[in-house]
């Protein structure tokens, strides 16, 4: 094991820095003598060549879409350009201040602009924001949003938020941070959205409906329209989790669908890397009722001769913005990255989605279809999570008689996949489906990729139920013990 | 055409397997009256070559903040980063994972966050830290509502926290949206004629959810009437201390002056100020505040054979789990960035961190000397000692000296005014950074007094 803080050398091994511009001593003589720092962190005292190997061993031992095939159902994992990177390191992206006068700024401006038209029209609606950084950011800004339109109607009073049991956590987690109530009606026996239990809930109380689309269950609500109708007709605004957007470009869009304001994850749709955990970007597009107040600000822009392609940009506020969520003007690094996405497909997003879905049906097909030899070898076969003719960028299955006639659960066959070298699909997740795996493979995998992915699948529930119910076996550490880590709480390295 | 389809070409084989025989049909559940009935309006698909000439005429066409001498900083700073820094975080291991859900394939992200937290901990002194919030001002915000949910049923003043009164808008709006929903009154927090916190008008904090102060304060400003704050406030009234990340190198640690909660922009560890995202927010905290705090966290555990081992812990506060009665709806957070910031302080190490420090210390002290040199300009707050910026009073607008010096080629700051609400606009803030040079110092100097004997001649 390599140990960050083992390394124990000179307190000034790491790296060199100019002196400077006064000793050190004038330098600390300006700073009051009851606020100097006593004594130094106890951080790691290494040089380059020892951080260099210590971090590459670190990267050995985690797995990324680089790594090999990434399933993992509702986050699209696609494949990142790595031009992506090269252009977020160009210094008129790297350093830029967001508070700099906007004649410095005219180019990531432009980009700005070009993102807020392109993502505007792919959804159907009339304005968008860059600012939310996360997807859940994009959820509060746009719930704060309706909350605002609502209040300026004089129906402030609505005080119900309604989600479908299949959506996401942070939908309701974001509406309860806006102080809504939380209303969450159940799905029908198919796994899709039950109108007469919507009909059941919606009011003069409804402020909102929140709704994937397609589905967590990687469905196509095929009664949304109404759905939009009966949240409509009461006064209720409809809001677009686009977490499953990458599925639908070019095919419909939430405008069509009746939604009134919908979050984009840029690091699912448009590629932004996922960096372990974030960062990642939730643009929000509204329709035009919506977009005074919109969180401030936007990029405009006017016709210059002066200007670039005969265009001169600048920041303006929504009139009734509700201020801001993030501190400056969103993760720009993230956007300029996802243009760059969006410019290698254009007009071709629309052949993107249809490669997601294209592939998400061809592995649910040959998972669920296993020739006769290898059936015969298989005790129980997973279902599908809900029934569907076709699926769209994601599936569900339910490996609920896996588990009945082996004792072999969904987390199980996930470990074992580990071993195989795939991360493993999104488990237990969405809460409707019993022992549920979610599988997306995405638009950039091969067939061969998806053929022996399947394959493996198939052979893993062939397997002697104990090698699987005691994966992983051939990762850098067996199953681990998060029961110990929750209750143990070491939270860092002890030194004390 | 697109590059990165690899079935492109064979759909036809991979739809007769199903049985299908056109894409269209991959869609036919899409409903008729819901369909788009044209084609997206958008341009052709690009070459990657393309791409980068165009990202190259467009971000060619902004002003970088190092190209030139910079006094912008007021929360985002201009830095050196070390090549190896982006260098080691964007290996495709680490930049292409999602959230470490499997540990079992994940560990070196997992141990380089614990990493992380074990020298957030050591830098702030405080025992727990998580993996990031998305900002400083999330994390200020995020922090008052955890207070609130920790400290509210023993609170005498209930639901109530106080913020200092000056804060940029970029802080103290953020903190206003996420409070919204938990009904909390955000009361502000006197500045005496020194632009420290009024002691005397603490008191009336007292039995409160949180007080919110920054170290130093929005106006550049060392607050040595921190140290005192705790005392005043109560021990059933969180401490939350906004810091500057580098400064620490110099200053004590706030979990050495009462701090239960410190939040921090960590930007100047691990990248450049990339137009202000994506960056990080540092939050660290108390054992007590560890079960309502916001974000990943990340502990030490051991495998099925007893080997060490790291995993997310605590995710019963979050989203996925708790669902409407999570600590924060936050899910994506800014991993990657953090662990930018985790190799810089590694790589700096603890006396590379107090150089760093000296070296912010430094530059501002001589900026700060050049500039009250000039006839006619004068600091806020004449007591005042600073960190790495400051605040003078200029004689004229601070916009139209900005301007000026713009046209002369140096980013001399920022006007108060247009990001601080009540800030006259004559408030130039000026930041001095580790990549201030005595060049940049003699080139804002020099605009300056050229811009104020400018005034000069206009009022004879």
């Amino acid at each position: 094991m390599s140990d960050l803080f083992a390394f124990d050398g000179a307190l000034d091994a790491g790296y060199a820095q100019p002196a400077p511009l006064l000793s050190e001593e004038e330098a600390r003589g300006g700073i009051p003598e009851s606020m100097r720092r006593q004594s130094l962190p106890r951080w790691p005292r290494a040089s380059e060549p020892e951080l260099v190997r210590h971090y590459t061993w670190l990267s050995h031992r985690n797995f990324g879409i680089d790594t090999g095939f990434y399933p993992l159902g509702s986050c699209t994992m696609k494949h990142n350009p790595r031009v992506n990177e090269k252009i977020v390191q160009m210094a008129g992206m790297n350093d830029l201040h967001p508070l700099a006068p906007e004649s410095h700024l005219q180019g990531l401006m432009a980009i700005f602009y070009e993102m807020q038209e392109m993502l505007s029209h792919c959804a159907g609606m009339d304005s968008v924001t860059l600012q939310p950084v996360a997807g859940a950011q994009g959820e509060f800004a746009a719930i704060r949003c309706i909350q605002e339109y609502h209040r300026s109607n004089g129906q402030g009073n609505r005080d119900k938020v309604i989600v479908p049991d299949s959506a996401h956590g942070t939908n309701p987690a974001s509406a309860a941070m806006c102080g809504y109530q939380i209303i969450e009606i159940p799905s029908n026996e198919n796994g899709r959205l039950d109108l007469d239990a919507l009909r059941a809930v919606v009011g003069d109380d409804t402020a909102a409906m929140m709704v994937t689309n397609p589905s967590t269950l990687g469905i196509f609500e095929p009664e949304i329209a109404e759905a939009a109708e009966i949240v409509h007709s009461c006064g209720g605004q409809m809001y677009y989790d686009g977490a499953n957007f990458n599925a639908i470009l070019g095919k419909t869009s939430p405008g069509l669908m009746g939604f009134d304001a919908v979050h984009y994850n840029l690091h699912k749709t448009f590629s932004q890397p996922h960096g372990g955990g974030g960062p990642g970007s939730g643009p929000i597009g509204v329709k035009s009722h919506l977009a005074q107040f919109l969180p401030k600000p936007l990029v405009v822009r006017k016709e210059d001769e002066q200007g670039i392609d005969g265009w001169a940009y600048s920041w303006e506020d929504p009139v009734n913005s509700i201020g801001k969520v993030q501190q400056w003007h969103g993760n720009s690094g993230a956007v300029v990255r996802a243009w760059a996405f969006y410019r290698r497909y254009g007009r071709d997003l629309e052949k993107m989605s249809e490669h997601a879905v294209l592939n998400a049906n061809y592995l649910r097909y040959r998972l669920l279809n296993p020739s006769a030899e290898k059936a015969s070898k298989i005790p129980a076969m997973p279902i599908d999570g809900a029934p569907a003719r076709v699926v769209k960028h994601e599936f569900t299955l339910s490996m609920t008689p896996v588990k009945d006639a082996t004792g072999v659960s969904g987390k199980d066959v996930a470990k074992r996949l580990l071993d195989y070298g795939y991360m493993a699909p999104t488990l237990y997740f969405p809460m409707i489906v019993p022992e549920c795996l979610m599988i997306e493979p995405t638009e950039t995998e091969s067939k061969e990729v998806l053929d022996k992915f399947a394959e493996d699948f198939l052979t893993i529930l062939a397997e002697d139920p104990e090698i699987i119910k005691t994966a992983p076996h051939t990762t850098d550490v067996g199953r681990v013990d998060e029961v110990w880590a929750a209750r143990n709480l070491v939270l860092r390295y002890p030194m004390d | 055409m697109v590059d990165h389809l690899p079935n492109l070409g064979r759909e036809a084989i991979m739809l007769k397997e199903m049985g299908l025989s056109s894409i269209d049909e991959l869609f036919s559940d899409i409903p008729q009256d819901v369909r788009r009935d044209t084609p997206l309006n958008l341009p052709a698909p690009q070459t990657e070559e393309e791409i980068i000439a165009d990202a190259n005429r467009l971000l060619g066409a902004n002003v970088a903040i190092n190209s030139r001498p910079n006094f912008l900083g007021a929360g985002l700073y201009e830095n050196y980063v070390p090549s190896m820094v982006a260098a080691m975080a964007t290996r495709g291991e680490f930049l292409t994972a999602y959230t470490p859900y499997q540990p079992e394939v994940s560990q070196g992200m997992l141990q380089a966050l614990w990493e992380f937290q074990t020298m957030v901990s050591e830098l702030v002194a405080l025992p727990v830290s998580n993996v990031s919030m998305y900002d400083a001002s999330t994390a200020a915000a995020e922090a008052l509502n955890c207070a609130v949910r920790v400290h509210n049923k023993k609170a005498t003043q209930k639901n109530v926290v106080y913020v200092i009164e000056w804060l940029p808008e970029h802080r103290l709006s953020v903190i206003e949206n996420y409070s919204c929903g938990a009904d909390v009154e955000i009361r502000t927090l006197k500045f005496d004629e020194n632009g420290k916190v009024d002691l005397k008008s603490a008191e009336s904090a007292h039995g409160c959810c949180a007080v919110y102060v920054e170290q130093p304060n929005p106006f550049g400003v060392i607050d040595e009437n921190l140290v005192e704050l705790k005392q005043i406030i109560g021990e059933n009234t969180a401490l939350v201390v906004g810091v500057n990340a580098t400064s620490l190198g110099v200053l004590e640690a706030p979990g050495n002056w009462g701090a239960d909660i410190v939040v921090a922009e960590g930007q100047p560890f691990g990248i450049g100020a990339t137009a202000g995202g994506p960056i990080y927010g540092i939050y660290a905290c108390t054992e007590k505040y560890l079960r309502q705090m916001p974000g990943r966290i990340v502990g030490k555990t051991f495998d099925d054979k007893g080997k060490d081992a790291f995993t997310l812990t605590l995710s019963t506060r979050e989203q996925h789990i708790r669902r409407h009665k999570a600590t924060s709806n936050i899910c994506s957070n800014e991993t990657l960035i953090a662990l930018m910031g985790g190799i810089h302080m590694a790589l700096l190490g603890p006396k590379g961190l107090q150089k760093l420090a000296l070296r912010n210390a430094a530059a501002c002290q001589v900026t700060m000397s050049g500039i009250l040199a000039i006839e006619g300009v004068n600091l806020l707050f004449e007591n005042g000692t600073a960190y790495n910026e400051f605040t003078v009073v200029l004689p004229g607008s601070a916009k139209s000296a900005l301007d000026q010096l713009d046209r002369l080629g140096v980013t001399a700051g920022l006007a108060l005014c247009d990001v601080m609400k009540g800030a006259e606009e004559t408030w130039l803030h000026i930041t001095a950074t580790d990549q201030t040079t005595g060049e940049d110092v003699n080139a804002i100097v020099s605009g300056l007094k050229s811009w104020v004997s400018s005034l000069n001649e206009v009022e004879s």
